[in-house]
């Protein structure tokens, strides 16, 4: 019998605001333990949340990026439940009124493209962070992510394959990104996974009893979870040993294994009902239309700009849009230097390399675009050459050098004194006769045999195509 | 005793002192909501009233006891005198602040020859103010004088940036300066309340209607206001008091192995009996299967309820409730204080007749015609 | 409300009540229960539901982030603390 797998996911992302989702304390990462905490956050009483303006519009900024319907009338509902990371004992969400609804996405896989729709995007609150410490042998809590805005996209089931959904999710990272609702980063936390599978028959339309797939940290871990869990259903599903359970279960990479969680509540009624502190929000039309303009170019537009206008390749400029960083390197640089070719070049060619050494994925990088630029230009303007450049690219991406300062210090400039060459040249042919000869006889090889003495000479400092010119001159007066 | 009204008390001789309830914050000084969840929290801020009051050079006298998070009891004797209401009898203090939302003060502050200014709902900052029921929680002003009162409201009231739902400027509830309105004010009489009022009530009413224009009207919905009230409130309650849980501030019992432990001894130790069923009906009205029949339809007749508020003030400048039914059923009085709160309108308790008051209820953001008809009925 | 139903809302808001107390509050319960029944008599098909007595819109919070409070004046409440950390018995998963 063949099976067909059949998910949903539901993704959370953590929006790229500057304070919490109802009060002002910072949402950004990596702070020390509860230092972006107020009472509000930590669920003191005597405080009425504030809602942040910005997260809505980012909110109206996801639906807009994924072709959904934004609702003119949101509201915020509680979700009750207890737990230590989350301090006031509910969590806001919106469960009668989200904010988008009814989107899709377009993937592209090996087996062409696809839609896969999303039902809804909600607005809601993150929780705070509970800590194992091994020392007391208790968890600690930390509400520094408490109350930080965030959104879950809930997919409709439309997903296939293990491939499929990283499609997806690559191309949430690239709108949301791009689009500056957040930076996705699955290892910190601001892009969470959650996939809801079940098997059934192939051709069959009936839904299986479905899981629910937690702690996916990492696009490999979600792909070998899909592939465990589809396995382990199927398997299931034929030998009639197990009965599939709707339940959530928690995926261990390190084992390679999923389990059963044991349900954090006793009774898992969430009481939800409507907030009466966060007094619905109309969206307006015009306030969409506000909006709209200010999101930036995303990914496929840029890589239409890069194409078209700028006439680099197609895998040029896939590679350049195919990440925010990346996108942001090539037109910070641009500003710079207005020679689109050159700048994709050098951060295609030299750059990649180098980052590449340094064992660092590119979203982590810190470069001054203007100091590239600079030094592009000089390359350009062969102040030095393209040899020297590299070195001094490397001195920019580790040190921070600027590339003018660091090549008059270290007298890296280009020699571009022809008559000082031409000396040099002339120096270097009457050294080596047998070579002219040689030369005479039609052996082209011997230019590159002088260029290289040349080179040598000039501690790589002359320009290599000056070079040539003053060679070839003074060799083809031998050739009379 | 001489302080059995407070919880703390200052030695203040001024004599523009004001008291707080023991759920309106002041930096640095604890605040119990006269409840063990929190008998050691010590508030990190000044409630906005408080603020405002003490840069107008008035001086706090202390704080007063209350019933537990200021959640009334609905069974059993409820006739033990309210802090605020005491301490401004005893003359502690000139005023007192109180979050009145099942009546008590109300009630109280009219039988004792003191007024009780419930503002409308969002024209005082909450901020600071320990929550009971969020969509209807509103400090309000219990005074011997009201001309003081009025004067308090206008100190405390109006748009309070730490609090989004605050609207309006201290202005509206000023009492004005010239006529408010050419003429007679006119002022509803529920007669289907008076027919279950007892024979106080009816007194207090009748000297009402001996200065004033009155008409009669049928309250519609009387019979269900407390329990519409109470599905709202017990659930606004629960979700507000769940945060008292041992981890982060208040009450942790010392018994406890693990983190549901925690939980369960900490909040069945520190809360009291009323606050516990409270939370039980709370988490029942809100459960699944009972949410549409119970919560939800609360939410629809409240607005029914206040859709009929709208209409009646269109003919009717104030309309007057008596303050006690002819039972003794805390239950059953609720009904008569639940309009003010479910609706959101401001509110003043008025004392009439011997022992007794009425109040009088108006539109939203209408004080200013409670004030007047209430000092030209003087 | 019978003994089953209040064990199941006693889980989920964290009670664990004395027997004395569950008898009053079935009691208690049963009674509200019986007055609730009342509410089902109105006709409400047509009706929204007021959630807050004012339903204007309110000013939105403009997004600027500052520093109201230190961590020590968060952790000041708290009932066990450790290295910053609100501390609580370890959490299993
Ligand atoms: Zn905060």
């Amino acid at each position: 019998m063949k099976y067909e797998v059949v998910m949903g996911l539901e993704v959370h992302v953590e929006l790229a605001t500057e304070s919490k989702l109802f009060c002002s304390c910072s949402a950004k990462f990596g702070s020390e333990a509860n230092e972006n905490v107020c009472p509000s956050c930590s669920g003191m009483p005597g405080f009425v949340p504030a809602l942040n303006k910005r997260a809505v519009e980012l909110g109206i900024i996801a639906g807009l990026v994924t072709n959904c319907e934004i609702t003119p009338r949101i509201t915020f509902d509680k979700k009750n439940y207890f737990y230590p990371d989350l301090p006031t004992g509910h969590q806001n969400t919106q469960l009668y009124a989200p904010i988008c609804r009814n989107g899709y996405v377009e993937i592209e896989t090996e087996s062409g493209k696809k839609k896969i729709r999303i039902k809804q995007i909600h607005l809601e609150e993150d929780a705070g962070k509970l800590v194992h410490d091994y020392r007391t042998d208790a968890s600690l809590v930390d509400y520094n992510r408490a109350s930080v805005p965030l959104i879950e996209i809930v997919s409709e089931p439309d997903f296939r394959s293990a491939e499929e959904v990283v499609a997806y999710l690559e191309k949430i990272q690239s709108l949301f990104t791009f689009a500056d609702v957040s930076d996705c980063k699955m290892q910190e936390g601001s892009m969470r996974c959650d996939v809801n599978i079940s098997v059934r028959e192939a051709g069959s339309s009936e839904l299986g009893t479905r899981t629910e797939m937690k702690n996916l940290n990492s696009f490999k871990a979600i792909a070998r979870a899909i592939e465990y869990e589809s396995e382990r259903q199927i398997t299931a599903v034929e030998t009639g040993c197990e009965e599939i359970v709707q339940e959530t279960r928690r995926w261990d990479d390190n084992i390679g294994e999923s389990y059963a969680m044991r349900d954090k509540e006793d009774a898992n009624d969430y009481r939800y009902f409507p907030n009466p502190d966060i007094m619905p929000v109309y969206i307006s039309d015009e306030w969409i239309a506000e909006v709209k303009t200010t999101i930036p170019e995303l990914a496929e537009e840029k890589y239409k700009r890069l194409t078209e206008e700028y006439g680099l390749s197609d895998y040029d400029s896939k590679l350049l849009t195919g990440s925010r960083k990346i996108a942001d390197i090539f037109d910070g640089t641009l500003k710079y230097v207005d020679n689109p070719k050159e700048v994709a070049n050098w951060i295609l060619g030299d750059l990649s390399s180098i980052v590449n050494e340094d064992n660092k994925p590119f979203d982590e990088i810190d470069i001054d675009y203007e100091k590239l630029g600079k030094l592009i230009k000089m390359v350009e303007k062969k102040t030095v050459n393209r040899t020297i450049g590299k070195k001094i690219l490397q001195e920019i991406y580790t040190n921070n050098v600027d590339p003018e300062e660091y090549a008059r210090e270290h007298k890296l400039g280009m020699i571009a004194d022809t008559g000082f060459l031409k000396d040099i040249v002339n120096k270097v042919i009457n050294e080596n006769e047998k070579s002219i000869i040689e030369y005479k006889e039609g052996n082209q090889k011997v230019v590159g045999f002088f260029m290289g003495k040349i080179m040598r000479e000039t501690q790589g400092k002359a320009d290599p195509n000056t070079v040539r010119e003053i060679l070839v001159e003074e060799l083809d007066k031998y050739k009379i | 005793m001489k302080n059995q009204y407070y919880v703390t008390k200052y030695d203040v001789k001024a004599d523009n002192a004001f008291a707080l309830e023991d759920n309106i914050m002041v930096k640095d000084g604890l605040t119990t909501a006269g409840s063990k969840m929190l008998h050691n929290y010590i508030s990190p801020i000044d409630a906005t009233v408080v603020r405002k009051l003490l840069d107008k050079g008035m001086e706090l006298a202390g704080k007063t006891k209350l019933d537990e998070f200021a959640v009334m009891g609905v069974s059993g004797d409820n006739n033990e005198l309210s802090g605020v209401v005491g301490a401004v009898l005893d003359k502690t203090c000139r005023i007192a602040l109180c979050n009145d939302v099942f009546g008590k003060v109300r009630r109280q502050a009219a039988e004792n020859c003191l007024y009780y200014i419930r503002p409308t709902y969002g024209t005082v900052s909450r901020f600071g103010l320990v929550q009971t029921v969020s969509s209807m929680d509103q400090i309000g002003i219990v005074c011997g004088d009201l001309d003081e009162g009025i004067e308090t409201l206008s100190v405390i009231a109006g748009h309070d940036e730490n609090d989004s739902t605050t609207q309006g400027d201290g202005s509206l509830a000023l009492n004005s300066k010239g006529p408010l309105k050419e003429g007679k004010y006119t002022i509803g009489i529920p007669v289907n309340v008076m027919n279950k009022t007892d024979e106080k009530s009816k007194e207090a009413i009748k000297e009402l209607a001996s200065k004033y224009h009155t008409e009669e009207f049928e309250l519609e919905h009387f019979e269900v206001l407390s329990q519409v009230m109470y599905i709202l409130s017990s659930a606004e309650i629960g979700n507000n008091t769940s945060r008292y849980d041992g981890v982060k501030f208040g009450y942790r019992s010392e018994n406890y192995e693990g983190l549901k432990d925690l939980y369960t001894n900490s909040r069945t130790e520190g809360f009291g009996l009323n606050m516990k069923l409270t939370s039980i009906i709370g988490a029942m009205v809100l459960s699944s299967g009972n949410y549409e029949k119970f919560y939800l339809k609360a939410m629809k007749i409240r607005r029914q309820i206040k859709e009929q508020c709208d209409e009646l003030f269109k003919g009717f400048d104030a309309i007057a409730m008596p303050l006690t039914l002819d039972s003794q059923d805390p239950y059953v009085n609720l009904a008569l204080y639940a309009l003010a709160p479910l609706c959101g309108l401001p509110s003043l308790s008025v004392p009439l007749g011997s022992n007794n008051g009425v109040q009088l209820i108006s539109q939203a953001m209408n004080e200013n015609v409670l004030f007047d008809i209430c000092k030209g009925g003087r | 409300m019978d003994i089953k139903d209040l064990l199941q809302y006693e889980k989920m808001v964290k009670f664990d009540l004395p027997e004395s107390e569950r008898e009053w509050i079935i009691e208690q319960a049963n009674m509200l229960e019986k007055s609730f029944e009342a509410l089902s008599g109105i006709d409400t098909d047509k009706t929204e539901p007021l959630i807050s007595p004012i339903e204007v819109q309110n000013p939105l919070r403009e997004d600027v982030a500052h520093k109201t409070f230190s961590r020590d004046e968060i952790l000041a409440n708290s009932p066990e603390q450790y290295d910053g950390y609100f501390l609580v018995p370890k959490t299993i998963e």
